[in-house]
C-alpha cells in the first residue's frame, strides 16, 4: 500500500516535471515564441499582435498557470497553423498510428515468435548460427532504410515487383477500409520485421531459460517430442514473460515508428509532431510533448503497479535471482 | 593484450574487430585524405554511376558519395564515443546513488529510475530540439540520458551484490571512502554489465543517429554522417535507389559489430570466463 501511494505521488511529481521541462525548454528559444511563429522579416506591429492573441506578454508563471490549468481540465489548447484543438489533431493522427502499430506487432508475432520457436529447436551448428546471425542483423538495420528496402523491392510503380502503395494514407481516411488497409501494409511490414527480430531474441532466450529449468525435459519424459514439448509447454509457460515484452513494445513504438511514418508519408502521430515542431507551431508541439510524455509516464507506472500486483516476491526477488544466478 | 588475443580468436570477435578497426582507420584518414574533397561537386556527373573517380558514384549534388561517407564516419565515431562516455557516467552516478547507503537516496533514486525510463529517446530528444535545433547534442544528450538510465538498472542487481559483500563491509571497516570503494571494489564487479549495455548503446546510438538526421533534429545539414548520407539518398530513391545501398548497408554492419563487440569482450575481458586472465 505504501509503495503505491508512493509511486502514484511520483506519477504526480513526475507529470509536473515534464510540464515545466517542455514550457522551459520552449521559452529558451533564441528570441520568443511570437517571434520565431511569427517567422522571420515580419514586422514588429504582427509579432506584438501575437504576442497580444496568446497572452505571451505576461508573466512566464502566468502563462505556465493559465496552461497547466488548461491541462488539468483537459483542454490542450489549439494549434495555430490550423485552428483545430489540439485534442482533435491527435486523434485523427492516432486512427494512422494505431492500427499501423497493431498491424506491425502481427507481423512481429508472427515472424518472431516462430522463429524463436525454430531457433530453440535447430540442432545442427549451421541452424543455430543462422538464426542468430538472422537475429542481429534484423536488430541492426536502420528502419529508414528497411523502409526503403522495401519500398524498391515491392512499391507500386517504382518497385521491383509492384503490389503496395509506397506513399501516404488515403485522403477520406477509414471511409475506404480496403484502400486505407492496402497503404499501411509497407510500413507494417517495415516495422514488423525490426520488432521481430528483437521479439525472436526474446522468445528463443525465454524458451532457453525454461529449457534450463528442466521443464522441457521433464515433458519429454513423459513423451512428448522434443517440438511438442517446446511448442506446447515452453511457450505457454513463456507467454506471460513474452505478452508483457509486447505490451512495451507497443508503447514504445508509438514513437518508435516516427521514422517510417515520415518515410511512408502518413500523418500519424509521430510525424505530425515532427511537422508542428517543422513548422514552428508550438502551442500545439508544447502540449503534444506534455501528452505523449505523460503518457509513456502513464504506461510505466501501470506496468510497475501490475508487476507488484502480479509479484509480491518483487520487492526482494530482484537480488535474491542475481544471488542464485 | 590477452584480452585482444582471446577475442580475435573466435569468429565472431574477428568480425568485430575488423569492422570497428577499420572504422577507425577510415575515420583517421578521412582527417587528411578523402578521394574526392567533400565540398568539390560535379556538375556535370549528378547522379553518377560508380567509377574510377568516384567509386561509388555521385550523389545530387554531384559530391562524391564514397568521400562524405568517409568523412560521416568521423561524425559517427564522435557521436558514439560522446554518447557512450556521457551513458556510462550517468549510469554509474545513477549506480552510486543506488547502492548508496542512505537507504532514503537508494529508494528514491530507484523509483524515479522506474518512472523516467518509461520516456523514449527520440520524445526526449524532440523537447530537446525545440531549443537547440538539429544539432550533434542533441542526439548526444538524448541517448546518453536514455541509455544511463537503462544501465543503471541493468547494473543495479550486480552492483547491489557487491556493496552487501563482506570485502566491501571490510573496506568500509578499514576506513576507506564511500566513492573510493565504489570505483575500487563495486564498479569492477558490474564490469560485464557495464562492457555489454555500453556497446549496445553505442550501436543503437549509431541507429539512433541515422533516425534523428531523417527526421531533422540530429546532425545538422551540411555535417556529414552516415544518417546524412541516408537521408540525401531518400528523396530520390525512386530515381537513383543504388545510392542508397551503401549508408544503410555501413550502419547495419557497424551497428552488428558493436554488438557482437560487447559479447566477445566480457567473455574475455571476465577473469571467470577467460582461464588465460587467470594464469597471467
Amino acid at each position: 500500500m505504501r509503495f503505491i501511494v508512493r509511486r502514484l505521488l511520483l506519477f504526480v511529481a513526475a507529470l509536473f516535471g515534464v510540464s515545466v521541462v517542455v514550457f522551459a525548454a520552449l521559452r529558451i528559444l533564441p528570441g520568443d515564441v511570437a517571434s520565431v511563429m511569427a517567422g522571420l522579416n515580419s514586422p514588429a506591429s504582427r509579432v506584438e499582435a501575437l504576442r497580444e492573441q496568446f497572452g505571451l506578454n505576461r508573466p512566464l508563471v502566468v502563462q505556465y498557470a493559465d496552461w497547466a490549468e488548461g491541462l488539468l481540465r483537459g483542454d490542450f489548447g489549439t494549434s495555430i497553423l490550423t485552428g483545430r484543438s489540439v485534442t482533435s489533431l491527435i486523434a485523427a493522427r492516432a486512427s494512422i498510428t494505431f492500427p499501423l502499430i497493431v498491424l506491425g506487432l502481427l507481423v512481429a508475432i508472427m515472424i518472431g515468435v516462430p522463429l524463436g520457436v525454430a531457433a530453440t529447436l535447430a540442432r545442427s551448428d549451421a541452424a543455430r548460427t543462422a538464426f542468430h546471425v538472422a537475429g542481429l542483423i534484423g536488430g541492426a538495420i536502420p528502419a529508414l532504410w528497411g523502409g526503403l528496402l522495401l519500398i524498391l523491392l515491392f512499391a507500386r510503380g517504382t518497385g521491383l515487383i509492384g503490389l503496395f502503395p509506397s506513399q501516404g494514407f488515403p485522403l477520406d481516411g477509414w471511409a475506404a477500409p480496403g484502400q486505407a488497409v492496402w497503404s499501411l501494409i509497407l510500413p507494417a511490414l517495415t516495422v514488423g520485421i525490426i520488432v521481430g527480430a528483437s521479439l525472436m531474441r526474446y522468445t528463443r532466450s525465454a524458451l532457453g531459460d525454461i529449457a534450463g529449468s528442466g521443464r522441457i525435459d521433464m515433458a519429454m519424459a513423459c513423451g512428448m517430442t522434443r517440438a511438442q514439448a517446446v511448442t506446447g509447454v515452453g511457450l505457454r509457460l513463456a507467454m506471460p514473460q513474452l505478452v508483457s515484452v509486447i505490451g512495451l513494445t507497443f508503447a514504445e513504438m508509438i514513437t518508435g515508428v516516427m521514422v517510417i511514418e515520415n518515410l511512408f508519408a502518413l500523418p500519424g502521430i509521430g510525424s505530425g509532431l515532427v511537422t508542428d515542431v517543422g513548422n514552428r507551431d508550438l502551442i500545439a508541439v508544447q502540449s503534444e510533448l506534455f501528452m505523449l510524455a505523460a503518457f509513456f509516464l502513464l504506461v510505466g507506472l501501470i506496468v510497475d503497479l501490475l508487476h507488484r500486483a502480479l509479484d509480491p516476491r518483487l520487492a526482494t526477488a530482484a537480488d535474491a535471482t542475481e544471488v542464485i544466478a | 593484450m590477452i584480452v585482444l588475443r582471446s577475442m580475435w580468436r573466435r569468429s565472431e570477435g574477428k568480425f568485430a574487430l575488423v569492422v570497428l578497426g577499420l572504422w577507425l582507420f577510415v575515420a583517421l584518414v578521412s582527417l587528411f585524405w578523402t578521394p574526392q574533397p567533400l565540398l568539390a561537386t560535379d556538375g556535370y556527373h549528378v547522379w553518377a554511376k560508380p567509377s574510377a573517380a568516384h567509386w561509388l558514384g555521385t550523389d545530387g549534388t554531384g559530391a562524391d558519395v564514397l568521400s562524405w561517407l568517409m568523412a560521416g564516419s568521423r561524425t559517427n565515431l564522435l557521436i558514439v564515443v560522446l554518447t557512450v562516455l556521457f551513458a556510462g557516467a550517468f549510469g554509474l552516478l545513477l549506480v552510486a546513488a543506488m547502492v548508496a547507503r542512505k537507504s532514503a537516496l537508494a529508494g528514491a533514486s530507484v523509483v524515479v529510475i522506474d518512472a523516467l525510463i518509461s520516456i523514449p529517446t527520440v520524445l526526449l530528444a524532440l523537447i530537446l530540439a525545440v531549443p537547440l535545433g538539429a544539432s550533434i547534442t542533441v542526439i548526444v544528450v538524448a541517448c546518453g540520458f536514455g541509455y544511463g538510465l537503462n544501465l543503471a538498472r541493468v547494473a543495479r542487481p550486480a552492483a547491489l551484490l557487491a556493496a552487501r559483500s563482506s570485502y566491501v563491509e571490510s573496506a568500509l571497516a578499514a576506513g576507506a571512502s564511500g566513492w573510493w570503494t565504489f570505483v575500487r571494489h563495486i564498479v569492477p564487479n558490474t564490469l560485464p554489465v557495464l562492457l555489454v549495455q555500453l556497446s549496445l548503446s553505442a550501436g543503437t546510438a549509431v541507429l539512433a543517429e541515422s533516425g534523428l538526421t531523417y527526421l531533422g533534429i540530429g546532425v545538422p545539414s551540411g555535417v556529414p554522417s552516415w544518417g546524412h548520407s541516408l537521408a540525401t539518398s531518400v528523396k530520390f530513391i525512386n530515381v537513383y535507389p543504388l545510392t542508397v545501398l551503401w549508408p544503410g548497408l555501413i550502419v547495419t554492419i557497424v551497428v552488428v559489430a558493436l554488438n557482437v563487440f560487447g559479447d566477445v569482450l566480457r567473455d574475455a575481458a571476465d577473469p571467470l570466463s577467460n582461464p588465460e586472465l587467470r594464469r597471467s
